[in-house]
């Protein structure tokens, strides 16, 4: 070492720490609570209390945002400002820059919170913000890169910790995942279309939700693994050699494994392969880091018995092991068929967030709150009944919904020796699972009892505190980074933090190139023999108001080539049916059955009394009922507009339906409500939002795009 | 349709010659993290977060 022994004095900036803290169990009890509110409203269908903006469809975006955006990521935050400063030995680049990202961050969830409730969504999953509040997040996310960065140059340890490694991860690939998804053209200040359409938004889409579990869900968390973790066991983390292995291999892999989110669908198959393939190639990596974590404890294995902290990272590090076990065996695309679209995926995400995100995060809030108010913890016993009361819900969530999946997969696909399905209504397969939406419900109060433990429990130590909170002075040596000899190779790169960041924007980049450039020429895909119909003006409103409802969380738009789909559901989907579809809508779970083909099949009345209330014409349905749909008006207004963007982007409309798309869907309305009324609705149902939907419903499947094999059960 | 691209992946030199390069590049850090002289480098960077320099 030639570094001069000479010493400063660091102030470290506590405080942000602290707002982004508070930020957390603020947004977690928002998160929590919206979760349990939701669970229930799957199983008393009456729980919407018969608002627009309490039904599933607009809450269940609030409550993912809430959960990953609000929740995680201030949690995130707090963790980042905490352990960079003192594993960089310097304060943050800039306390300014530091209060812009914190208040920035806040109000873009409270701008998510008041838009989604209100209707206003992309419906591309946790990609749901309308295009100002992603500009939003964009700038607030270069504000806190600049930050990060500004940091690392500054840094008095030339050596960057893997921690830091995971967070420059985080931070460049967010940026590239969450920009690229959300390029869409706006129609209004509340509203846009995104330039990919069908099968391009889809890949897109799963590319990015797949990643923002990757990259927003574990790696930063991982990077506050390797922090806090030999940080409580007072212990260095068992293999440092394996955390270098397991962030290259993780960065590399992670990358390729979104579309195991579309197995079956009318993407190319070689993409659903490639999916498959690099998902299963996960296990190892993620692997290796849990027993890295857990190994970081050998000799520590008592702090198991009485402190709370640890339980709650052996926890944390346990189910991060078990939700990427089963996340490739769900990639495997015989699994997925039985799998997707159930209850099954919503026990494997909350298996990953529940027990991963959530049990981290509280480890680090029972860790950081004695230091950050230099107090102790009010009552460890407290934290423990919170750590068991926590884990019992988490489980009870996770079985209750593994098992309502597989029932109800089970189920979808049962036949009998006539080939036919043994369970043709839908209902039958819904009925059958109620009762474990009410233990999934059950699981989740639990969760968030416990976490009311936590609150009080945080609010007790901060009051046991006899002094104001300050900021942390540390002495470190005054090293100049840029003046010394760096070594060579792999050291030299974690010394080089511009050649490190680049190195890791090219791993994420080569998979992400290489997958989704040749999807983007649509055209080679699209058979040149099979006509599509753009939809009418009246049914693109009509296709606006079914995004708006969120119709898309419990309903798919694709019917997957296999034999219980076709037999269920009709012709497998093909690429050319949602060539023109903008969100792509074809789904990710379904509570109610698939749509993708539901035109025609029923009378517009049918349709009209299912939509007022489901239950008189399905006796068991647990939809809620739809009434304001009968009430507000189509805005006819908008839909020139939306139709140029449209023409813009390549549907062939007609110039004479753009310039008179208000006028054609009057028309249309004007048809459909007379033969509703003729059926006994009542005259007010002129050109309200329902006839449009009406028209949507009536068109799904029957605007072209099979092909005469297609038809006769051949997807080949 | 699909054949276009499907054209690229079907080629199974093509697929072999990245599977064996993603292979290398693996056992290539496995080897490259146990090079000779790196442990007490490693050593050192496994304390970072545990050394005690606050005031």
């Amino acid at each position: 070492m030639t570094a001069s022994q000479e010493k400063v004095k660091v102030t470290y900036d506590d405080q942000i720490v602290r707002m982004f803290f508070h930020a957390t169990l603020f947004w977690a009890f928002a998160a929590f609570a919206a979760g349990v509110w939701i669970a229930f409203e799957l199983a008393v269908w009456q729980l919407n209390l018969n608002t627009e903006w309490l039904t599933f469809g607009r809450l269940r975006p609030l409550h993912t945002n809430a959960a990953i955006f609000a929740f995680a990521g201030n949690a995130i935050f707090a963790g980042i400002y905490h352990s960079s400063q003192r594993l960089l030995k310097t304060r943050m680049f800039s306390d300014t820059l530091s209060k812009i990202h914190f208040w920035g961050w806040q109000l873009i969830i409270l701008a998510a919170a008041i838009t989604l409730p209100l209707g206003f969504t992309q419906s591309k999953e946790y990609a749901e913000l309308e295009w100002p509040i992603d500009i939003a997040v964009t700038l607030i996310w270069v504000v806190f890169a600049i930050n990060f960065f500004g940091t690392l140059a500054r840094r008095r340890e030339k050596h960057m910790y893997v921690a830091i490694w995971f967070y420059i991860a985080t931070i460049v690939t967010v940026a590239v995942l969450y920009i690229v998804n959300n390029i869409a053209l706006p129609t209004s200040i509340a509203h846009s279309y995104p330039v990919y359409a069908g099968i391009q938004d889809a890949l897109v889409q799963w590319w990015y939700g797949h990643n923002a579990v990757a990259f927003f869900l574990t790696t930063p968390f991982l990077g506050l693994m390797y922090y806090y973790v030999p940080k409580a066991a007072n212990r260095p983390v068992y293999s440092y050699r394996l955390s270098i292995i397991h962030f290259w291999a993780l960065v590399f892999i992670y990358i390729w494994a979104g579309p195991h989110h579309l197995l079956y669908t009318a993407l190319p198959d070689w993409a659903q392969t490639l999916g498959m393939i690099f998902s299963l190639m996960l296990w190892a990596p993620s692997w290796g880091g849990m027993i890295n974590g857990l190994l970081t404890l050998r000799g520590a294995w008592h702090l198991l018995r009485t402190e709370p902290v640890i339980k709650f990272m052996v926890a944390a590090l346990t189910f991060y092991g078990m939700s990427t076990f089963e996340g490739p065996l769900l990639s495997i695309k015989s699994v997925s068929a039985l799998g997707h679209y159930t209850d099954w995926i919503v026990g494997h995400v909350h298996s990953g967030t529940l027990g991963w995100n959530g049990f981290l995060t509280f480890a680090m809030i029972y860790y950081l709150v004695p230091k950050l108010w230099k107090t102790e913890l009010y009552s460890k016993k407290l934290a423990t009944t919170h750590f068991w009361i926590g884990l019992l819900g988490t489980l009870l969530y996770y079985i209750s919904m593994v098992v309502a999946g597989i029932t109800q997969g089970g189920m979808w696909r049962a036949v009998n020796e006539q080939g036919q399905l043994v369970y043709p209504d839908f209902v039958e397969t819904v009925t059958q699972i109620i009762p474990l939406y009410y233990v999934r419900g059950i699981g989740g109060a639990l969760y968030l009892i416990g976490f009311l433990l936590l609150l009080y429990n945080v609010y007790k130590s901060i009051s046991m505190a006899t002094e104001k909170p300050t900021d942390e002075v540390a002495e470190v040596i005054n090293t100049n980074v840029k003046s010394e000899d760096i070594g060579t190779g792999h050291r030299k790169l974690e010394g080089m933090a511009t050649a490190f960041t680049v190195l890791t924007l090219i791993a994420i980049l080569v998979g992400s190139v290489i997958e989704i450039i040749p999807t983007l020429s649509l055209h080679k895909y699209v058979r040149s023999d099979v006509q599509v119909e753009p939809w009418t003006p009246l049914e693109l409103a009509g296709r606006d108001i079914y995004v708006r409802e969120g119709c898309y969380t419990c309903h798919s738009q694709m019917i997957r080539k296999m034999p219980s789909e076709v037999l269920r559901y009709g012709p497998a989907s093909t690429i050319e049916e949602s060539m023109y579809n903008r969100p792509f809508q074809w789904g990710s779970k379904r509570t109610g059955p698939d749509l993708a083909r539901v035109g025609g099949k029923y009378p517009d009345t049918w349709h009209y009394r299912h939509m007022i209330n489901p239950r008189e014409i399905v006796k068991d349905s647990i939809m809620p009922n739809y009434p304001w749909l009968a009430q507000e008006k189509i805005d006819y207004y908008s839909l020139r507009k939306k139709l140029s963007i449209m023409k813009y982007l390549g549907v062939p409309y007609d110039d004479d339906t753009v310039a008179n798309a208000d006028l054609v869907a009057g028309r249309q309305a004007q048809e459909i409500a007379d033969g509703l009324i003729e059926f006994g609705a009542p005259e007010e149902v002129r050109n309200k939002e329902i006839i449009a939907l009406i028209a949507y419903l009536q068109a799904l499947g029957q605007k072209g795009g099979l092909s005469k094999e297609d038809k006769e059960g051949d997807s080949e | 349709m699909k054949q276009e691209g499907l054209k690229f992946f079907s080629d199974i030199y093509l697929t072999n010659t990245a599977l064996v390069l993603f292979f290398l590049v693996f056992i290539g850090v496995g080897f490259w993290v146990f090079r000779s002289g790196s442990k007490e480098h490693y050593k050192h960077m496994s304390q970072l977060p545990l050394k005690k320099d606050e005031l």
